[in-house]
């Protein structure tokens, strides 16, 4: 692929363009299992440079990926097809907090967790909160459809965007979207532009609704001895009509690996169940806690904590949040690896996604763990296994299509927050069979040199294994 | 490239699931904005030269190189990936396959001819008999001032310092990847200093008789800490933890106490104890690449001047030097202003008092 590096340069300025290999490999993979490289990495710092690349490149048939902190896990920002990795990083700035509209207008490149930081003093948050939120950028965020662990209460991040500047294609600047809460007429394209993975257009600015931040929040920890019973529990506070703000599971290998990394002695059981009420008023949380915490009683969960403190909280929490590292050190010789990382079923089903997860490991010879936001119904796993053993490999291939030929089974969807990109394609193209060649249409009407992040979701591979080269060395 | 030293570490990169929770605070990644520079991105480099993906170059070498050691990102790793043991093993390998820097490979010659990282053989420490054995280390001895300052202090608490006529502790050499270097050095230092304890004035020092010797080295201001009366200077200042005494030492707390028991209301900036930010200077690349180092310090000495306070104190003095000129040139472009002293500077205050 011949690009014209000069050209670039004069774009973005020689500070903010890297070619050299080492450069390239590293913006080649992200928390995947992928890895490909790209042909120049280039580091926009405004709009109109922006313009100016995507137009160059549309000229030229170049790919053009953008990316935001590269933690994505399901290869989405992997450049497949080599091209312009666009950096988006350095465009950070909060352009308008204005809360009286309950808005902010921000950049693509600004961390999740900076934007909450500026927003604590106008007692504002932004909920989308997933746990990579202390370095996940809301570009990234939104691309993807992130959520997280209020999303049960909240929604994801398509309920939180009012509206976007996009680059498209051609090079074309659009508004899409509104600064209100509500927009009734229309395509909403600003609606199909979350979750659309960078394949559709360039986000470059983004606004985004706001909520107080709640005067009370309180927190509790139960746990059960039999992961059925966890299940149940979650079950039943959904379907009671009680309000959380978070309804977190966690199995025995979750526990496992955070208590041996992190050192948080949680308790050694079947599964933990933490959930989160808050408000304004604390007789109100109050009673969403007790409310919660008798139907964890009832379904055997004990050892039930619960605190409103600040530290206290973030200590309950803590195991959960940085359990998607932590699961690397499960055991000796095993690694986590972002495969059949995230999917959705039907509230009732939860419990028997965790065992069927922990059935498909054990048969194909890895490990899995199930954890996940189960108020919203989102399950996550991770395979453990050697990534160096080519058999491990074959195994961790055969459990990925067994996990998704189950949660379709039961109703259930490919993603619930983390993406398809690469490594979950060939699942979420089996579930949306019938409506392949809709997404297609509408990806050639706005992309119809197929430029932008080319070759993921309806368009990658249909073998994930062999999309790229693994990072891994295997033997 | 051979890569004996990395070799040892390829479970431990595996174990990275690349989550990228290192970018929030690695010092060079602020600065420069590109993952190349981040914790991630030499992690990954590391894997490709070890894998075969990459050929080593000068400007891996280079990007491997511009590291402070603060290990920000060890402690925010929920793997708990040993990043600064890889990109050590990584240094090693690479300056064994010819890529040291003329800067580095000089500092290792002035440990080895000079016992000193400057190459100064008048800077000698000042040798007295006592009961306890004192390190002094490269930075304090060639700040005989301050080095004498933290004696008196000693002396006055009661502690009768044993010093000696010593080398550099070989941490430059570890650090820089001079392995074999090293080996041959730590041989000579057992030599003087085969004492299991030992108190050290720099905290870099501390942490490596610690972690290089295994030594149940102490830093000084434990030791100040311990007989320390309680004074009341009326001061308010800003405290800045050094990255080897807070997330490789634990200690955070004893110089507080010491602050608080000097009468000194402490004003905390966001990042403090264990993430506490660096302040550039470790790691080598205050010689190698000092614009980056200066630039790592002024986000430091900014974060400072926020907290409203007229001074801040360090017990470090690499620490102390680097957020002096920041905050010089900070207050020459009116930025902000703040007054930088060592811990040494407001105890031996306290105690002539």
């Amino acid at each position: 692929m011949k690009i014209d590096l000069e050209k670039l340069k004069g774009i973005v300025g020689q500070d903010n363009i890297k070619n050299d290999i080492a450069d390239l490999y590293v913006y080649g993979s992200d928390s995947s299992v992928h890895k490909a490289l790209a042909s120049v990495v280039v580091r926009p710092t405004t709009i109109e440079q922006i313009q100016a690349i995507v137009r160059y490149a549309n000229a030229e048939l170049i790919p053009v990926i953008a990316r935001g902190s590269g933690s994505g896990m399901s290869g989405q920002a992997v450049p497949i097809d080599g091209g312009i990795v666009m950096d988006l990083k350095k465009m950070n700035r909060i352009l308008e907090i204005r809360p009286a509209d309950m808005l902010c207008k921000v950049e693509p490149g600004l961390v999740d967790d900076d934007l909450n930081r500026a927003l604590k003093p106008y007692g504002l948050f932004y909920p989308p909160l997933p746990a990579s939120s202390r370095v996940a950028t809301i570009g990234g965020e939104i691309a993807n459809n992130a959520s997280g662990i209020r999303s049960v209460k909240y929604g994801a991040t398509r309920d939180s965007v009012l509206g976007m500047k996009v680059v498209l294609a051609n090079g074309d600047l659009v508004n899409l979207g509104s600064n209100t809460k509500v927009e009734a007429s229309g395509y909403q394209i600003d609606r199909l532009m979350v979750g659309s993975e960078g394949t559709l257009g360039i986000i470059v600015e983004a606004t985004l609704l706001l909520k107080p931040i709640p005067k009370f929040r309180c927190i509790a920890r139960a746990s059960f001895n039999k992961l059925e019973d966890a299940g149940e529990a979650i079950s039943e506070i959904i379907a009671s009509g009680a309000s959380p703000s978070m309804l977190e599971l966690m199995d025995n290998i979750a526990i496992t690996a955070v208590n041996k990394t992190l050192k948080m002695g949680l308790p050694d059981v079947e599964a933990i169940v933490m959930f989160e009420a808050d408000g304004k008023v604390k007789e109100a949380v109050d009673a969403e806690i007790n409310f919660m915490k008798e139907i964890c009683e009832k379904h055997n969960g004990s050892g039930i904590e619960t605190s409103y403190d600040l530290k206290e909280r973030t200590k309950l929490f803590a195991g959960r949040k940085q359990l998607f590292a932590a699961l690397s050190r499960y055991k000796e010789g095993l690694s986590c690896t972002s495969l059949a990382d995230d999917m959705a079923v039907p509230y009732s089903k939860m419990a028997e996604c965790a065992s069927k997860i922990h059935e498909i490991a054990k048969r194909n010879n890895v490990v899995m763990t199930a954890y996940g936001h189960c108020g919203s119904g989102c399950m996550h796993t991770k395979i453990l296994m050697d990534p160096t053993k080519k058999e491990q490999w074959q195994g961790a291939k055969r459990a990925v299509e067994e996990v998704y030929e189950y949660v379709r089974s039961v109703g259930g969807t490919t993603s619930a927050e983390h993406g398809i990109g690469l490594s979950k394609a060939p699942a979420w193209k089996k579930e949306k069979a019938d409506s392949l060649n809709l997404l297609r249409a509408i990806k050639k009407a706005l992309d119809p040199n197929n430029i932008l992040n080319p070759h993921k979701m309806q368009d990658a591979p249909d073998d994930w294994v062999s999309a790229t080269e693994l990072r891994y060395p295997v033997e | 490239m051979e890569t004996k030293n990395l070799k040892s570490w390829k479970d431990e990169l595996n174990v990275c699931i690349r989550c990228a929770y290192c970018f929030e605070g690695c010092p060079v990644f602020k600065v420069t904005g590109w993952e190349t520079d981040s914790a991630r991105g030499k992690t990954i480099l590391a894997y490709g030269i070890l894998t075969g993906d990459l050929e080593p170059s000068q400007y891996i070498a280079d990007k491997m190189f511009q590291c402070t050691y603060c290990r920000d990102c060890s402690e925010r790793c929920s793997a708990n990936v040993s990043v600064i043991d890889v990109l050590a093993a990584a240094r090693a390998d690479l300056v064994e396959a010819g890529f040291a820097s003329d800067t580095h490979k000089g500092m290792a010659k002035n440990v080895k001819e000079t016992g000193n990282i400057f190459g100064d053989k008048e800077i000698t420490a000042p040798v007295q008999q006592g009961e306890i054995p004192v390190f002094i280390g490269c930075q304090y001895l060639a700040r005989p001032n301050q080095t004498k300052m933290y004696i008196r202090i000693l002396e006055k608490l009661g502690v009768k310092p044993l010093i000696k006529a010593e080398a550099c502790c070989g941490y430059p050499l570890y650090a820089l990847g001079f392995r074999d270097e090293l080996e041959e050095h730590k041989k000579k230092f057992l030599e003087t200093f085969p004492e299991e304890e030992i108190i050290a004035l720099c905290p870099t020092c501390a942490a490596f008789l610690h972690e290089g010797y295994g030594k149940k080295a102490k830093h000084i201001t434990q030791a100040i800490l311990e007989h320390l009366p309680e004074k009341n200077l009326g001061l308010k200042a800003t405290y800045h933890d050094p990255c080897d005494l807070s997330r490789v030492m634990g200690i955070t707390e004893e110089p507080r106490e010491i602050l608080k028991k000097l009468g000194i209301e402490i004003v905390e900036m966001p990042r403090n104890r264990k993430t506490s930010h660096c302040c550039g200077g470790g790691g080598g690349i205050l010689m190698s690449d000092v614009n980056l180092s200066d630039d790592i310090a002024i986000l430091r000495i900014k974060q400072a001047i926020e907290t409203g306070a007229p001074l801040l104190i360090t017990p470090c003095p690499t620490c102390e030097q680097v957020l002096k000129k920041a905050a010089a040139t900070v207050r020459e472009k009116g930025e902000g202003n703040i007054t930088v002293k060592n811990l040494s500077d407001v105890v031996w205050k306290a105690l002539r008092s």
